[in-house]
């Protein structure tokens, strides 16, 4: 097969760093090609590359035998290339056709917007590829699956023959993901090409006709999907083997440490508004709790943790009632929090490792209310060395680290507060895989050494892998429980979707 | 963590800039400037008394400033030092001659113990109201300080008047005078108070457990609730503790200064200390520097305003635009340092790749 796009030794710096080093990718036309690697091995870089956000510092982008120079963004749509970002962008007080056709309105005269012509066309594209949307619902108003949807059809609206899709699947369920699946191989079939950055395996696996995987960069290797195994391509990804697939290590449940009944928690809107809820974690085990992002999880997170009111019901941790109490009291009655956002809440930007490292217990490191530097520095080292945080200068500003290191200052400033309970927000989210592994372990260890942990994760995967019990939460509500170890997936997909998945999914 | 002062060419320019605009309006006005720059520096710096006012009119200025910082930190804009100010000065001019028969050293240290508390708990006011009712502190506390400035100057001109000509206070007693430094200036020991005080708020908010939550307030107020400190309690004390060292600088005119309390004494020195702040981009490294720089200027503005002519009103418009020009960093940079800010921020980006 002849190449339909071409990406000859890309190179691309920023600063003194080399995201992209003599790069070589070949995509060929009306397939389903994935772009494989950790954070960081500058897959998004290189699409980047090709829709003309970036400008590469050497090499050539060619597009069906013609070679494309300085491309910008309105070059790549106009040569046919359409791109669906990781964050959408939307106008959230436009409806769904009005965000479509922004900035490509077809005119009528006096420059009035034709939008019988543009509801007409973008009605084409629905039932073309059996895209579930609804062009007038404000956009809103609308779930993530659909505004992705809605991203798609623009870059379709645009005349894209290339469709790069950037983590797609990050913000979907299951079953949604299915469905962009059944979209995107229809796509293909009408000739489409498709470009599919993502670092879930069994996704690409599912998917791809052929992979490309980076690292550090560099472009390792291009596979058919008849020789691609999952193992093999972690092993390109991150030149090791690494296991995260695996299944909680035996648990031994002993007291309850975390009583919840029939909390009720006003949310951001009705759906992650608590109602009702309640659940026992026990010390020792870990239990997971899945949804569909926006749900209620962070309400409930901030419930217990006292950073958002409760309108009712308990909350004991140890046998202490906490509710109504503040984030400190509650933290001294046994909790301590790895938050869903390290960037707002989990860290302080502006001060050094250190400083974060002992946030939770100054007293450790501090005398008559006086800051002792020496003990001060001891902790950081002792806790960055354990959790092997690099750089290892603990003086360093926290805002300067990458995503993991930076998640690991959190988990091992949590992990180390001598907590009883744990809650574990989103803990690997935006790491890399390397990361991801050692997080995993260290949540692990602390349940074997008796925390009670609650873990809550827009990941199945990683819910999957470290819960002992899992319970759903759908629009605020607890829709269902399961046991950890195997679990049903397609049961736990439709709990997530609060059951309704059985309709659309036969 | 060493921290070097690199002085950028373009802050310079900056810093000259507005003398350069002073002068080319005072050549339209047909006066000197040469000559006036030159009274003006004499004014500010030549013989005791000039020195010595420079060095009197640096200390309130210096504190207040302080005061000012001190709040920004937490990101409370506090423009309620100058009430602060005011009653810091009534009510230790209140001791200084209502108490009577004391040694001096009681007598002082009740005296500026009163004015630290009347600012402490006028800052309270709005302090509480931002804190847990969430009330803007702009607003409560600026409409608060005509309040308490209305107040001092009917306590000025009746229950406590001297019943002279002028409209000022009984006179402090001699036992709660500062002593004079630099006479026949009106500079006094509070100078070194002032000094002394200011590296002990500097040490605090860098050394001490309070420090760090104040700090970690200011800089990440969400984190800082997460971690289970009381930001609502940490607003408060920083307010607080700005109108204890408003309260305190005011003590230092009443004590030292004046030996009592003139109606409209202060003159907006509050304001000039929240300049000076937001000229140092509210860096408790820069305080002294540029409070000393505004009261040179003030200072030396009225020697220049006497020899020359020239209206001293001309400096006071400089003094915005300096921070005008300051603020705008970058302005006067040359090209090339344009390229070193990219180069800064694409070693960011590495990082953040990294």
């Amino acid at each position: 097969m002849l190449p339909y796009i071409k990406l000859e030794h890309i190179s691309k710096s920023f600063g003194e760093v080399k995201a992209i080093e003599d790069c070589s990718i070949h995509v060929g036309k009306g397939e389903i090609f994935s772009l494989i690697g950790e954070n960081g091995a500058g897959k998004s870089t290189m699409m980047k590359l090709l829709y003309g956000i970036h400008q590469p510092d050497g090499g050539t982008i060619e597009l069906d035998g013609k070679r494309l120079e300085g491309l910008t963004p309105q070059k790549a749509i106009a040569s046919g290339i359409g791109m669906v970002h990781q964050e959408f962008m939307l106008v959230k007080e436009f409806t769904v056709l009005e965000n479509i056709i922004l900035g490509f309105e077809p005119k009528k005269s006096l420059g009035r917007i034709d939008f019988a012509a543009a509801r007409e066309k973008v009605r084409r594209y629905i039932e073309d590829y059996d895209l579930d949307v609804q062009p007038d619902k404000l956009v809103q108003n609308i779930s993530v699956g659909e505004a992705q949807r809605v991203e798609i059809i623009k870059t379709l609206y645009r005349g894209a023959d290339v469709l790069i899709l950037d983590e797609p699947t990050a913000v979907l369920t299951p079953g949604e993901t299915g469905k962009l699946f059944d979209i995107l191989r229809s796509m293909r079939d009408d000739g489409k090409t498709i470009i599919f950055i993502s670092h879930k395996l069994h996704e690409v696996l599912e998917i791809s006709d052929r992979i490309a995987v980076m690292r550090r960069g560099r472009h390792m290797a291009t596979l058919d999907r008849a020789q691609a195994t999952a193992s093999k391509l972690v092993e390109l990804m991150v030149g090791r083997e690494v296991k995260l697939d695996g299944r909680p290590p035996a648990c031994e449940a002993g007291p309850v440490v975390l009583e919840v009944e029939n909390l009720e928690v006003l949310g951001q809107r009705w759906l992650s508004t608590i109602k009702k809820v309640s659940f026992l974690v026990r010390a020792g085990e870990i239990l997971g709790i899945a949804g569909v992002d926006g749900n209620g999880q962070s309400e409930l997170i901030d419930a217990i943790s006292g950073l958002r009111p409760i309108l009712a019901g308990a909350v004991r941790i140890a046998g202490e009632e906490v509710a109504g109490k503040k984030p400190g009291q509650i933290r001294r009655a046994g909790l301590v929090h790895i938050p869903e956002d390290r960037n707002t809440r989990g860290l302080n930007k502006e001060f050094s490792i250190q400083e974060n490292l002992a946030a939770i217990h100054l007293e450790a490191v501090s005398r008559w209310g006086l800051l002792d530097r020496r003990k001060l520095a001891e902790n950081g080292q002792t806790l960055i060395k354990k959790y092997d945080i690099r750089p290892d200068d603990g003086r360093i500003k926290a805002g300067t680290l990458s995503g993991g290191n930076a998640q690991k200052i959190v988990v091992a400033r949590e992990i180390e507060g001598g907590g009883k309970l744990l809650i574990a927000a989103q803990p690997t989210r935006g790491v890399d895989v390397g990361a991801i592994e050692s997080i995993r372990g260290y949540l692990n260890r602390a349940k074997q050494e008796g925390m009670a942990v609650l873990l809550v994760s827009a990941d199945l995967d990683e819910i999957v892998a470290l819960s002992d019990r899992i319970i759903v939460l759908h629009e605020g509500r607890i829709s269902g429980e399961l046991p950890g170890g195997d679990v049903d997936m397609e049961r736990l997909g439709l709990l997530m979707t609060g059951g309704k998945a059985s309709e659309t999914e036969h | 963590m060493k921290r070097s002062i690199k002085i950028k060419p373009g802050f310079l320019l900056a810093l000259l800039f507005p003398f350069v605009i002073g002068a080319v309006v005072m050549l339209a006005l047909g006066y000197e400037p040469l000559d006036a720059y030159r009274e003006l520096l004499k004014g500010a710096f030549v013989g005791n008394f000039n020195l010595g006012t420079t060095l009197e009119k640096f200390c309130p200025i210096f504190l207040t400033a302080l005061a000012y910082c001190v709040t920004s930190k937490v990101r409370y804009f506090n423009m309620g030092v100058e009430g602060c100010f005011y009653l810091g000065a009534l009510c230790s001019a209140g001791a200084g001659f209502l108490i009577q028969g004391l040694p001096w050293y009681v007598h002082i240290p009740v005296c500026f113990l009163c004015g630290v508390l009347a600012g402490a708990l006028w800052a309270a006011i709005p302090g509480a109201l931002r804190a847990y009712w969430n009330v803007n502190e702009l607003c409560s506390a600026l409409l608060l300080n005509y309040v308490a400035i209305h107040f001092a100057n009917y306590m000025i001109a009746g229950p406590w008047s001297a019943k002279g000509a002028s409209s000022q206070t009984v006179p402090i007693q001699e036992s709660a005078a500062l002593l004079r430094i630099m006479k026949p200036s009106r500079a006094n020991v509070g100078l070194f108070m002032a000094v002394f005080l200011y590296a002990a708020v500097f040490w605090m908010f860098r050394r001490t457990k309070i420090g760090y939550r104040l700090r970690s307030t200011g800089s990440n107020p969400y984190f800082t609730d997460y971690i289970g400190v009381d930001t609502k309690r940490m607003v408060l004390l920083a307010a607080v503790l700005s109108g204890a060292i408003g309260g305190f600088a005011g003590a230092i005119q009443s004590l030292g200064v004046y030996g009592t309390i003139i109606d409209g004494f202060s003159n907006n020195t509050a304001f000039d200390g929240m300049l000076a702040s937001l000229i140092a981009s509210n860096s408790f490294a820069q305080l002294p520097a540029y409070s000393f720089l505004i009261a040179a200027l003030k200072t030396g503005a009225l020697g220049m305003e006497r020899f020359t002519g020239v209206p001293k009103a001309l400096i006071d418009t400089l003094i915005p635009m300096l921070i005008l020009l300051l603020s705008m960093e970058g302005l006067f940079e040359p090209r090339s340092g344009r390229g070193r800010a990219r180069k800064k921020l694409d070693g960011k980006r590495k990082e953040a790749l990294r």
